[in-house]
């Protein structure tokens, strides 16, 4: 509870002033950097609760009204693939114009923008969760009279806790990896610039000021990994208990967490503060999210009636930027920017599973390695790979690869991690019964490969492709448009065009048809050619054991 | 227990009859009388509507048209005054022993100590003293019913309904749990004594019951009601009135 309220008033207190927000400059002092840090927390902790509750909501709502499903899911999954810069429009003129352009509509937007990156993960996982709920449990529950706040904490609550806990995880990767998008928002020219890491760390890529970068790196680095071990590996711990033993996605608690675990005062911390902290958060939760069950049909049409409103508005303003003017150049290149990007999306994965296989096959069988291997990239992956970005533009101003390459590469640190550790879990899981039978048979080499190993992990391989997929369209928005050191290096593709239209033009026809052809495009592919995949794999390739 | 003098009218069934998507009739009509104190079983083949009837009287579900009177007035929701175990157990999967059998109590707003100690008098009762903090997963089958037992008769209902309970579990321990009960009924310490049982097994029926009401399927109905008070207790499943009992029932059903 505490930690909760510390936080509040942090951000309360810093965002105080109601005065007209004026600072596009960000004061680079290293002095002031652990406060960036704390501000960052800050917002990213508000915006994880609002997503956590929200995701209860709707997850919960989708799962108990066949109707409410029919129209929340298609909406998740196509919001899921806007990209951030999709929701930079609503963030400034909603929060920041409904605050009159005060630091705490700032303050808002920011956090507005980091929930986008949160939310959508955590609101399927609460409704997968919910939907494999046995029938009978739920029977008992209604017989047994439990209604309202009770239901909540005894059956749902509890329910929830495995998918919660490893989404969490998931969404708060999200959250560092977008924090520089959403610490400077830009509308058109105008630069709302927030007090923080992400801006920090933004600023020194595009003033190409390395030793402000190098600070800004080891404190994102320093807090990810100590999040990582202090805060996620405790909650990892306590969601174990909540784990139905049939379930097959079960998080792996990493080496580190492990043995940290063993230390004292490790335990001590997550006893004292986390276990406590997340209790009575859920509790709490519980009681948040019985009250629109109470008010019921008056929540259900109002929440209807505003969506209706703000699409009815919304549609009204799309029409008016294609009608009013001819569509401009930029607007007509769309189609081909599309395609080169692409093409640079699926480079990025293939790139991804050529790296991952060998990778994969050389350590699955030691064990030994390949828990190092394991810890290794846990660590690796919570890093947000913006991270690694300055790396790739250094390396490319000193290897003069030229930006087409490098946009690649970036889009590589996006796809690397979903597919590797896919891979990985699904070659440990290959039956050691299957192993064996192909060392009596004398299966070795590119024979075992072919004929055991692929197929043995063909499910997990595009499991791991088509959430690839989705981290590389991600990352793409910025790989092709990057401003470093004072210089622009751009490529033509429709990341770039949104860059563009975002940061330099302020052009909102250019802005809505990219958006729109772009999640056109990730919705239609992933209908029509992922999820079909995954099915045929899903049938053919899985072991049941 | 047989019943001595004019028993209580617990629960009745009035024409109550149950539709499948406005069309298709599942059941009924139906009329159905539980007297207090006594054990009655409903037996039948499957389609037979015998869990439908049960979920009526546990007001789980709205019967179409027709009523249902508890205390000879219209029940108007879940039906506090019975409490279901249930044929796949239903144990909420992450709670523990105690936590599971408590729920019941908690949701009837019992406060943390005292539903605590009743939960535990409950699980010593079911025999499972020493498990409080077990989860589910951890249980055998026939220790998730016991629970599933014990958190029934933890509310303190005046009616027992119990769907199937035995049929998910191998025959050694479907017995012994027929036995406890039995024995439970009996017993001064369990405040129910008035029992539901849903079975499709005549022999059990035959076994444990005061009366048993067979039922026929397409669409649910009454076949029959037989009165098995004058079978003395305790019942061999073997012994010659048993099977004479059986043979009716059997003949009923063909």
């Amino acid at each position: 509870m505490a930690i909760v309220v510390g936080l509040v008033i942090v951000v309360a207190v810093g965002s105080a002033q109601l005065r007209r927000f004026n600072a596009p400059e960000l004061d680079p002092s290293p002095l002031l950097l652990p406060i960036y840090l704390l501000r960052s927390l800050a917002r990213l902790s508000v915006a994880y609760a609002f997503a956590v509750l929200l995701a209860l909501a709707t997850g919960h709502l989708a799962a108990r009204s066949r109707f409410a499903r029919r129209l929340i899911l298609p909406t998740l999954d196509v919001l899921q693939s806007v990209p951030i810069l999709g929701f930079f429009p609503a963030a400034v003129s909603v929060f920041i114009g409904l605050f009159g352009g005060s630091a705490l509509g700032v303050e808002a937007a920011a956090i507005f923008l980091i929930f986008t990156s949160m939310f959508w993960n955590l609101a399927f996982g609460v409704y997968e969760s919910l939907i494999t709920l046995p029938d009978d449990v739920k029977l008992a529950a209604q017989q047994f009279g439990l209604r309202g706040p009770l239901r909540w904490t005894r059956l749902i609550l509890p329910a929830v806790v495995p998918s919660l806990a490893y989404n969490s995880i998931l969404s708060w990767a999200n959250g560092w990896y977008f924090l520089l998008a959403s610490e400077i928002i830009a509308a058109g020219p105008a630069r709302y610039t927030l007090p923080g890491l992400g801006s920090y760390l933004g600023e020194a890529i595009s003033a190409g000021r390395t030793d402000q970068l190098l600070r800004g790196l080891v404190a994102l680095v320093g807090t990810v990994i100590a999040m990582h071990l202090l805060v996620w590996s405790p909650v990892e711990t306590w969601a174990e208990r909540y784990h139905m033993d049939e379930s097959g996605d079960r998080p792996r608690t990493p080496r580190i967490a492990r043995l940290l675990a063993r230390s004292r005062i490790v335990r001590g911390l997550g006893r004292a503060v986390v276990f406590p902290a997340a209790q009575q958060l859920l509790g709490l939760a519980g009681r948040l999210l019985a009250l629109p069950g109470r008010l019921g049909p008056v929540f259900a049409v109002s929440i209807g009636l505003g969506v209706v409103g703000l699409a009815a508005r919304a549609l009204k303003k799309v029409v008016q930027l294609f009608g009013d003017r001819p569509l401009s150049s930029e607007t007509l290149a769309i189609p081909l920017s599309l395609l080169l990007s692409l093409l640079r999306v699926s480079a990025g994965v293939a790139l991804a599973v050529a790296l991952a296989l060998p990778l994969a096959y050389l350590t699955f069988r030691r064990a030994r390695v390949r828990q190092a291997a394991l810890s290794v990239l846990e660590v690796l992956g919570a890093i947000p790979a913006t991270a690694f970005f300055p790396l790739i533009l250094l390396a490319m101003v000193r290897f003069d690869f030229g930006m087409n390459v490098a946009s690649i590469l970036l889009v590589l640190t996006g796809t690397f991690f979903y597919v590797m550790f896919n891979v990985l879990s699904g070659a440990a899981s290959i039956p050691k019964e299957m192993n064996e039978a192909a060392a009596v048979l004398g299966l070795r080499g590119a024979r075992y490969v072919s004929r055991v190993f692929v197929p043995a992990i063909l499910p997990s391989l595009v499991t791991g492709c088509v959430t690839a997929w989705g981290g590389g369209w991600n990352a793409i928005i910025f790989s092709e448009y990057v401003v470093a050191g004072e210089k622009t290096y751009a490529v033509r593709g429709i990341g770039a065009t949104l860059d563009r239209a975002t940061w330099v033009s302020g052009d909102s026809q250019v802005m809505v048809a990219s958006l729109a052809a772009m999640v056109l495009l990730v919705v239609l592919l992933n209908r029509l050619f992922w999820d079909p995949l995954y099915q045929h794999v899903a049938a053919r390739y899985k072991m049941d054991v | 227990m047989p019943a001595t003098g004019s028993p209580e009218l617990l629960l009745r069934l009035e024409q109550v009859e149950q539709f499948y998507d406005r069309k298709i009739r599942i059941l009924g009509p139906i009329d159905l009388e539980i007297l207090d104190g006594e054990f009655l079983s409903l037996v039948g083949p499957s389609g037979c509507g015998k869990s439908t009837l049960l979920r009526l009287v546990c007001g789980v579900l709205k019967p179409t048209r027709g009523k249902v009177l508890v205390d000879g007035r219209p029940l108007v929701g879940v039906n506090r005054s019975a409490a279901m175990v249930f044929q796949s157990f239903a144990l909420f999967p992450r709670l523990s022993v105690v936590e599971n059998v408590a729920v019941g109590l908690e949701a009837r707003s019992v406060g943390l100590r005292e539903r605590v100690k009743k939960a535990e008098k409950y699980i010593d009762l079911v025999g499972l003293s020493g498990y409080e903090r077990a989860v589910p997963k951890e249980l055998s089958r026939g220790m998730k019913q016991l629970v599933g037992l014990a958190r029934a008769l933890a509310v303190e209902p005046e009616l027992l309904c119990m769907d199937e309970p035995f049929s998910a579990l191998d025959v050694l321990t479907a017995r012994n749990m027929r036995d406890l009960v039995l024995d439970l009924w009996a017993s001064r310490e369990v405040s129910t004594k008035t029992i539901l049982l849903v079975t499709h097994s005549i022999e059990e029926a035959a076994a444990m019951s005061d009366r048993v009401v067979v039922l026929k399927a397409n669409p649910g109905r009454v076949a029959d009601s037989l009165d098995l008070r004058g079978l003395a207790r305790p019942r061999r499943a073997g012994s010659p009135e048993v099977g004479e009992v059986v043979d009716r029932m059997y003949t009923l059903l063909a």
